[in-house]
């Protein structure tokens, strides 16, 4: 996680970092000819990063993110006190778990609140609350957002048109995952009991916060799936992340870069989860209970691990994705008003009037002195570039 | 600017669109190419100017700087990577943000794709391919040291210039001798658009 205008740097892969070519690239030689102080730098530049970096250490952010973790992770454990009906409905063979879920509230809020901290994110999301409350956005558009939250978030139709195959494995780990947290949280906070008045059943109740709701025979075909709803998850979720794993380590776009921390752990954890949790079913049906132990103890370590990992890798995209519905009501709301600005120079669309403003204001609050800029098109910058080179250093090139 | 980076000399291109041909064979964006290569004063002039990441070193890469979604991460060597495919959420603020107009962006995919130096190659030693193949050496892969043992009195800068501030970058131009005390002019502020002089 970066403070904002701090440096964007992640650690390099060991084997990397390990290749001699690699680490030469890290020394400073001279030859850039500019003049300054006895770092090589111009005074301007130098205030400027000494700016930044006093800007870099936000202790009133650390401790507002750290207060709204606080809180969050309080009110979890009123609602998983309260939920359980005073702990009445609570299974303490699930404890390691809820605590788990608590932590995980902490880590989430308080990088969360860091993260839309950052001038870029801030703004983005500003506005993107402010597009979803405004009564007359609603007014003009009402299926906007319901069709966004659909196709963006549920269907993810821009991982389509990165890869079929991608999107399909996505899908796969996104159902999987969705369907296995809605039946794990609320059953670890003591949310959701399911009780059989005859004592061994067939006949189950499924109760939420002690509420009867569903009543089912546990040998019908609903009550097979009410039992076996996270084997069908991992079911799921297994052939997806086992898409990408082979993906990371055959596919060369895909290899360039990655992180084991970073991009594999996950894959690796939802796939420990997954078979753990189906082998917890087939030592029940098929060993008499066999392992049982030694496999639940094996699970549970895996699930504390990932749901405590969530806040810090890639998992984190699962809380920050959906914000960016936000930035595109925002984006789509200008371009019904035909808010379109164009460029200044060849007069072609850059992108709506309200994005181009908001973009300046990020650029002016990271100090980012050419703002400016943004109402040029990436092509007229680079040729407005090449004329002053051309004009102004070498003149015609010679 | 990084030990061994990139050197650009637009006084060598000829805009034989090689360099175009080669990017796109680039494991980490296949069949796209990402480097521009625009001719500045179209109809007058055969003037042709290769443009890659600058992968900026002060201020902090100003595409990663402005990104909503901390999706473009700077490894410890300096190279300013393309967009996390996890993270990017396609907003073009880094498209609109690049100084030398670098990034470019899928709508449809959501995603920002941009030069990365060719790290799948750079990180093993080897030249980018835009590098290897450019037959006028316009584009060229190595340290200061090298380049200056090939061209004997070259002088290269990296700090470019917009309106007030100052950019420094890891890869590097050729500037000529007496301009290497000058940061590289970068267009802004800009004078003239279409013949008409837009100075206020």
């Amino acid at each position: 996680m970066r403070p904002y205008g701090g440096r964007v740097t992640e650690p390099p892969e060991p084997a990397a970092a390990e290749q001699p070519e690699a680490g030469a690239r890290t020394g400073t030689t001279g030859g850039t000819g500019t003049t300054g102080g006895p770092d090589g730098r111009r005074p301007g530049r130098g205030a400027a990063a000494a700016a930044r970096a006093a800007r870099s250490l936000p202790q009133s952010v650390s401790g507002r993110a750290a207060l709204a973790g606080a809180v969050v992770s309080g009110l979890l454990i009123l609602a998983i006190v309260f939920g359980s009906r005073l702990l009445h409905d609570f299974d303490s063979a699930l404890l390691p778990y809820a605590v788990a879920t608590v932590f995980l509230a902490f880590g989430v809020a308080y990088r969360y609140t860091v993260w839309v901290s950052a001038p870029g994110a801030r703004r983005l999301f500003r506005n993107g609350w402010r597009s979803l409350f405004s009564a007359e956005n609603f007014r003009r558009t009402p299926t906007a957002l319901p069709k966004m939250i659909a196709t963006y978030l549920g269907f993810q139709k821009f991982l389509g048109a990165r890869s079929h195959a991608r999107w399909a494995a996505h899908q796969l780990i996104f159902w999987g995952c969705i369907l296995a947290a809605l039946i794990t949280f609320p059953l670890t906070w003591g949310w959701f009991t399911f009780t059989s008045d005859s004592g061994a059943g067939p006949g189950y109740a499924m109760r939420i916060w002690g509420i009867k709701v569903l009543g089912f025979d546990s040998l019908s075909f609903i009550g097979w799936v009410m039992f076996h709803g996270l084997d069908l998850a991992a079911v799921l979720v297994i052939p997806g992340a086992g898409y990408f794993l082979w993906r990371r380590m055959k596919d060369r776009g895909a290899i360039t870069g990655q992180r084991f921390a970073y991009d594999m752990v996950p894959l690796l954890a939802l796939i420990v989860i997954s078979v753990t949790g189906l082998l917890l079913t087939f030592s029940s049906i098929f060993l008499h209970g066999g392992g049982y132990e030694f496999l639940a103890v094996l699970h549970m370590v895996s699930v504390v691990f990932t749901l405590i990992y969530i806040p810090f890798g890639k998992f984190f995209h699962i809380v920050q994705r959906p914000a960016a519905v936000g930035m595109q009501l925002f984006k789509y709301t200008a371009r019904q008003d035909d808010e379109v600005f164009a460029c200044r120079r060849c007069e072609e669309p850059i992108d709506t009037g309200p994005y181009v403003e908001n973009l300046r204001g990020t650029m002016r609050d990271l100090e980012l002195g050419f703002d400016a800029w943004a109402e040029y098109c990436p092509r007229c910058k680079r040729v407005l570039r090449g004329n002053a080179y051309l004009t102004q250093v070498k003149k015609g090139f010679k | 600017m990084m030990g061994r980076t990139m050197f650009i000399d637009p006084g060598r291109c000829i805009g034989c669109q090689a360099c175009v041909s080669a990017c796109r064979e680039c494991d980490s964006h296949r069949g796209k190419s990402m480097i521009h290569l625009d001719y500045t004063d179209e109809g007058s002039s055969v003037a042709s100017l290769p443009t890659v990441c600058m992968h900026c070193e002060d201020p902090v890469a100003p595409c990663a700087e402005v990104c909503p979604a901390d999706a473009i991460l700077v490894t410890a060597d300096g190279v300013v990577q393309q967009a996390d495919t996890t993270r990017c959420i396609g907003c073009a603020n880094c498209v609109n943000a690049c100084p030398f107009g670098v990034p470019k962006i899928d709508l449809q995919a959501k995603l920002q794709l941009k030069c990365n130096l060719c790290y799948d190659r750079t990180a093993y030693g080897l030249a980018p391919m835009c590098a290897t193949v450019c037959p006028t050496g316009a584009l060229y892969y190595g340290t200061i040291e090298e380049l200056q043992a090939e061209r004997p009195g070259v002088q290269v800068a990296d700090t470019f210039v917009f309106g007030e501030s100052e950019v420094r970058t890891g890869v590097a131009m050729v500037v000529p001798a007496e301009r290497v005390q000058w940061p590289v002019p970068g267009g802004l502020p800009v004078v003239e658009i279409n013949g008409k002089d837009v100075r206020r």
